[in-house]
């Protein structure tokens, strides 16, 4: 295999590697092409001609009926009533898991001592999986076993227990604490790396010039963690709007469907109602929205980068 | 590679989806059979009664290994029945207990896959649904040639029977019944021995637990648990000679007098604060609990709970049929049944153990002895149940209650998200029961005239 | 004025002004909130419940958990099979792939990349029917090794992503090095690039043995026989098996021996991981 653009012995500047061509790439990409088009592409044109299909659960003809499953869709009370729901909780934990994230970051960032201990205490309740998280918030809420309400009532903080999951307010905001909790170590250590990457000439720099503080982080440090604050972004907006586990696990979409999400109203679909055709035109439907709404914030985030 | 960003991206590791159901209730919800509440003889369509039967179909007792998937709700029950026939057969069944949350997702995934286990027990309400389907194999005949054929849970066999073929026999009976806690009856100075029969005796009884302080509480009841509302609430409907439901399970009956009648009820219990505020917000998960602890007079529950609430000193319980308002009884015949799977190529040995767990010796020794509800209409007064007045009172109830038959009874009635819990709970809890009923009774019909 | 006389108070505008006591007060709390549960959780499991006999300290939650259905053992080794085949085969697979992205250059790579990214946009409920009916036809269900293969696709656009990023920061010099000495590139990659990217490589192998671990859904509708279910699956059973009540206590402890073999790996993989995440994440 012949090779260019060796560094020069002169120590002139190497130029641009290029990536090697040759069918010796895609060797190597093979293992990933196979579980991609085997147990992924497969399943999901499957899925995507179930939804072009009446698609009996067990046995029968598979008639075309297109667009029937995709019609059905607007008349779909529950998963329009999703729809709402789901985008309020993303924005919601967007907010949320991208501030305390934020914050937990500059805090471990500073290298005092004991740092390590708090970076791995925030980053923790991220091993934990998120069924075991689920069910572990599920004891703390309950009315039987949990120790919020007699510890908030002890304190004096409260004098009625609170139903943490008995209004559609509570729900949510439950909800909201269970996932700020799970997921804010992880995207701590993405700004974190971000934050690192900063070199700290800048800082001084800034300082000289006389910036304070928070000038400093709105105008030095926050524009060169975009590609950090973008990749959470991304990764915060996929998962909101795909919900699912937490709220079947926490409410059932209650109190009165008012924690449905559109996954969930699939769910019910494939299920509940064993209509496998409408579940799936509901899926394509979602990952054709999913792509684009990630295509646009990637195009939104990328063109401001510096 | 240039820019670190390609396309959109999240981190699978916490997010493994983890379908943890806590909603559907499957507590027993009863499958409405059309009309009557007297039962009839077993297989619906088939006359070929077994008199001077030349053998009963038996099934094949070969070695052959048996697949069976139970819910996890009769888990203790089949697990008996399971273990008892491995130890005395050459057939031996593998039996996995399915979460019963989950029970539909894994029968759907499996029936797409086309490989349903030789033995598939189920809801009794989703026995028109599998029915339905095709997901069992035809036992008709198998069926009529036992020689008690005539004697098996009737309500469960109407279940299971569609276009006049008959898919499942009864596996597990739970029935609904009021349970009321006697050592608060005689704190109150009610008579134990005479528990309410009518909604306005229910009403007072529940009035006088509720009186006698602070800490206690007239009734709790799952107000956020569709399965266990139908389990509960349809008998006292029925006991009035109302019904839920049209013949073929098509249209909601709900708001016919009868129906609204008892939901008003509720209504009031609920407002005059005889049932107990918390009561709103159970899912069903833990509707034992408050019972359990003694403070609660009465609680509609299924007769499994007999076994699985613990007696203490502030606590013991009382059982009897559920109120209705003018006194008639009913219940809601709830439970599993079991068929044989149509991809199974094992029928012959699956059905030797259907036919084995119905036989007088399995039901009395292994069931009735351990104080289950027999799947038998004739075993109802065994010498086991004779001992306990309580059991005796479950069993005659198989006979008198009723088994709702719709083929899309689940989705629209037991689900958490479906049109029947929207339409209970602002009846329950709302201002205008009847109101309530209007508005949301037409939303059952519609779910129930899909697919 | 030297860098580093300045003292860490002035590194970082905000956080800065925060005298000692402040921070410690401050980041204390926090840590506190974030572990609590986990405490409460691992003291609620060996403490007897409420309204179940006196306070006091219990096993009785594990017991039961032992005891269960096929047994703890059978369920902690069948999640063991599975998370070794997701483990390995990720390994195996986002290495040789994440040098393929990194380095090569071959028909298709930008799409088979965007597929694989694509896997995050679906959720596992939706192509476990489908998958489940493919892999019936080659008799794949009810295996482990084939739920753990299920696992390795949807792990894999964390684990391409991480190992070709890990690929992209070891620069060029070191393989066209080893190249020109008469490497093949398989010999590069095996001599020189792994240690490099073993950071990225250990990453990998924690979140692909946390997906494998914590797994619930593809598990239950994936394996048939009850022998063969995982732990997320036996816990559940547990936990809701009998109707009217959910049993705390079994709870508790399942969560407990779900979370501890999660944590310890964590700790163990902590040094070697967290510089991973260094390394193959995000560079500003």
């Amino acid at each position: 295999m012949t090779l260019s653009d060796l560094p020069s012995s002169t120590g002139r500047p190497a130029r641009r590697w290029r990536d090697r061509p040759g069918i010796i790439g895609w060797l190597y990409a093979a293992p990933t092409a196979a579980v991609v088009v085997l147990l992924f592409v497969l399943p999901v044109a499957l899925a995507v001609w179930m939804s072009l299909n009446k698609w009996p659960l067990i046995g029968g003809p598979h008639t075309l009926n297109f667009p029937d499953n995709y019609a059905h869709i607007p008349s779909d009370e529950l998963f329009l009533q999703g729809i709402g729901f789901t985008v309020t909780y993303t924005v919601l934990i967007v907010f949320l898991l991208v501030i305390v994230a934020m914050v937990l970051a500059l805090i471990v960032e500073q290298p005092r001592r004991g740092v390590g201990i708090l970076r791995t205490a925030y980053f923790v309740p991220a091993v934990v999986g998120l069924t075991s998280s689920a069910l572990l918030f599920y004891g703390l809420y309950s009315a039987s076993i949990g120790p919020i309400n007699p510890l908030l009532q002890a304190l004096g903080i409260i004098k009625e227990p609170v139903d943490w999951l008995g209004t559609p307010t509570n729900a949510l905001i439950s909800t909201l604490i269970l996932m700020t909790w799970r997921f804010a170590g992880f995207y701590m250590l993405i700004l974190l790396t971000g934050l690192q990457a900063i070199p700290r000439d800048i800082y001084e720099a800034a300082r000289i010039d006389g910036g304070g503080p928070f000038q400093i982080f709105r105008y030095v440090t926050l524009p060169l963690l975009r590609p950090s604050l973008a990749l959470c972004f991304v990764m915060i907006v996929t998962g909101g709007l795909l919900a699912f586990e937490q709220f079947y696990v926490l409410t059932s979409g209650g109190p009165d469907n008012s924690t449905v999400t559109m996954v969930m109203a699939m769910f019910r679909q494939a299920f509940s109602l064993f209509d496998l055709g409408r579940a799936s035109a509901i899926a394509v439907v979602m990952l054709i929205a999913l792509v684009a709404v990630n295509a646009l914030q990637l195009s939104v985030l990328r063109r401001q980068d510096p | 590679m240039g820019s670190s960003l390609g396309a959109s991206r999240r981190l699978g590791a916490g997010l493994a989806a983890v379908a943890l159901v806590m909603a559907a209730c499957s507590g027993g919800a009863a499958t409405a059979q059309p009309a009557t509440a007297a039962p009839t003889i077993a297989p619906a369509a088939t006359s070929a009664a077994s008199t001077a039967a030349p053998s009963a179909n038996l099934g094949v007792d070969d070695g052959t290994t048996v697949t069976m998937w139970t819910r996890s709700v009769t888990a203790v029950q089949t697990q008996a029945l399971v273990d008892a026939y491995n130890a005395s057969h050459k057939n031996k069944v593998q039996l996995t207990v399915v979460p019963f949350a989950d029970y539909l997702q894994k029968v759907g995934a499996a029936a797409g896959g086309n490989q349903l286990p030789d033995l598939l027990g189920g809801n009794v309400i989703d026995a028109p649904n599998y029915a339905s389907r095709g997901l069992w194999q035809d036992l008709t005949s198998r069926i009529a040639s036992l020689p008690f054929a005539a004697s098996l849970a009737p309500s469960h066999i109407q279940a299971a029977t569609y276009n006049g073929k008959v898919y499942a026999v009864p596996h597990v009976m739970d029935v609904s019944a009021l349970y009321y806690n006697t050592v608060l009856f005689q704190k109150a100075g009610l008579d134990p021995a005479n528990p309410p029969k009518t909604l306005a005796d229910l009403k007072a009884a529940a009035d006088k637990i509720k009186a006698l302080g602070a800490d206690y509480g007239g009734m709790y009841f799952p107000g956020n648990c569709a399965g266990c509302m139908v389990f509960t609430v349809f008998p006292s409907v029925w006991g009035a000679g109302g019904k839920v439901l049209n013949t073929d399970g098509t249209v909601s009956t709900s708001d016919s007098t009868e129906s609204v009648t008892v939901l008003d009820f509720y209504n009031k219990l609920f407002t005059s604060g005889s049932m107990m505020a918390s009561s709103k917000n159970e899912n069903g998960t833990t509707q034992n609990n408050a019972f359990a602890t003694g403070k609660v007079g009465f609680a509609l529950l299924g007769s499994k709970a007999l076994g699985t609430i613990k007696e203490t000193a502030d606590l013991k319980m009382g059982v009897a049929p559920i109120p209705s308002s003018n006194g008639g009884v009913s219940t809601f015949v709830g439970g599993d049944v079991m068929g044989v799977s149509s991809s199974s190529t094992h029928a012959d040995a699956a059905w030797n153990f259907l036919a084995w767990s119905m036989t007088d010796q399995v039901q009395l020794d292994i069931f009735a002895k351990a104080l289950f509800i027999p799947v038998r209409t004739d075993l109802a007064e065994n010498q086991y149940a004779k001992n306990d007045a309580r059991l005796v009172t479950f069993n005659k109830l198989v006979a008198q209650g009723q088994t709702p038959y719709s083929k899309n009874f689940f989705q629209c009635f037991n689900d958490a998200n479906g049109p029947y819990l929207s339409m209970m709970r602002a009846a329950f809890f709302g201002t205008d029961a009847a109101a309530a009923v209007q508005t949301g009774n037409p939303k059952i019909t519609t779910c129930l005239a899909g697919s | 004025m030297t860098a580093m006389s300045s003292s860490a108070a002035e590194r970082r505008g905000i956080v800065r002004g925060l005298g000692s006591a402040t921070y410690l007060a401050i980041s204390g709390l926090i840590a506190i909130a974030f572990v609590l549960p986990l405490v409460w959780t691992a003291v609620s499991s060996v403490a007897v419940g409420p309204g179940e006999g006196a306070p006091g300290i219990t096993l009785e939650h594990y017991q039961r958990l032992m005891s269960f259905g096929a047994g703890l053992p059978t369920y902690l080794a069948n999640t063991l099979v599975v998370v070794a085949v997701t483990v390995l085969s990720s390994v195996v697979v986002s290495v040789l792939g994440g040098y393929a992205f990194s380095r090569f250059k071959f028909p298709g790579k930008q799409v088979l990349f965007a597929a694989t990214l694509a896997i995050l946009m679906v959720p596992h409920a939706t192509i476990l029917i489908p998958l489940y009916v493919l892999l019936g036809a080659v008799k794949l269900t009810n295996s482990l090794v084939g739920l753990g293969l299920v696992m390795v696709m949807f792990q894999l656009p964390f684990s391409i992503f991480m190992m070709r990023n890990s690929f992209d920061a070891v620069p060029r010099q070191l393989e066209e090095a080893a190249l020109v000495d008469g490497c093949t590139s398989f010999g590069a990659l095996t001599r020189v690039l792994l240690p490099a990217v073993m950071p990225g490589i250990v990453t990998v192998v924690l979140f692909a043995f946390l997906t494998g671990w914590n797994e619930f859904i593809s598990a239950l509708i994936l394996l048939n026989d009850g022998a063969n279910y995982t732990l997320p699956v036996a816990l559940v059973s547990l936990v809701q098996g009998d109707w009217g009540q959910v049993d705390f206590g079994a709870l508790q402890a399942g969560v407990v021996v779900s979370a501890v073999p999660c944590l310890l790996l964590f700790f163990v993989l902590q040094r070697a991981y967290m510089s991973g995440f260094t390394t193959g994440a995000i560079k500003g």
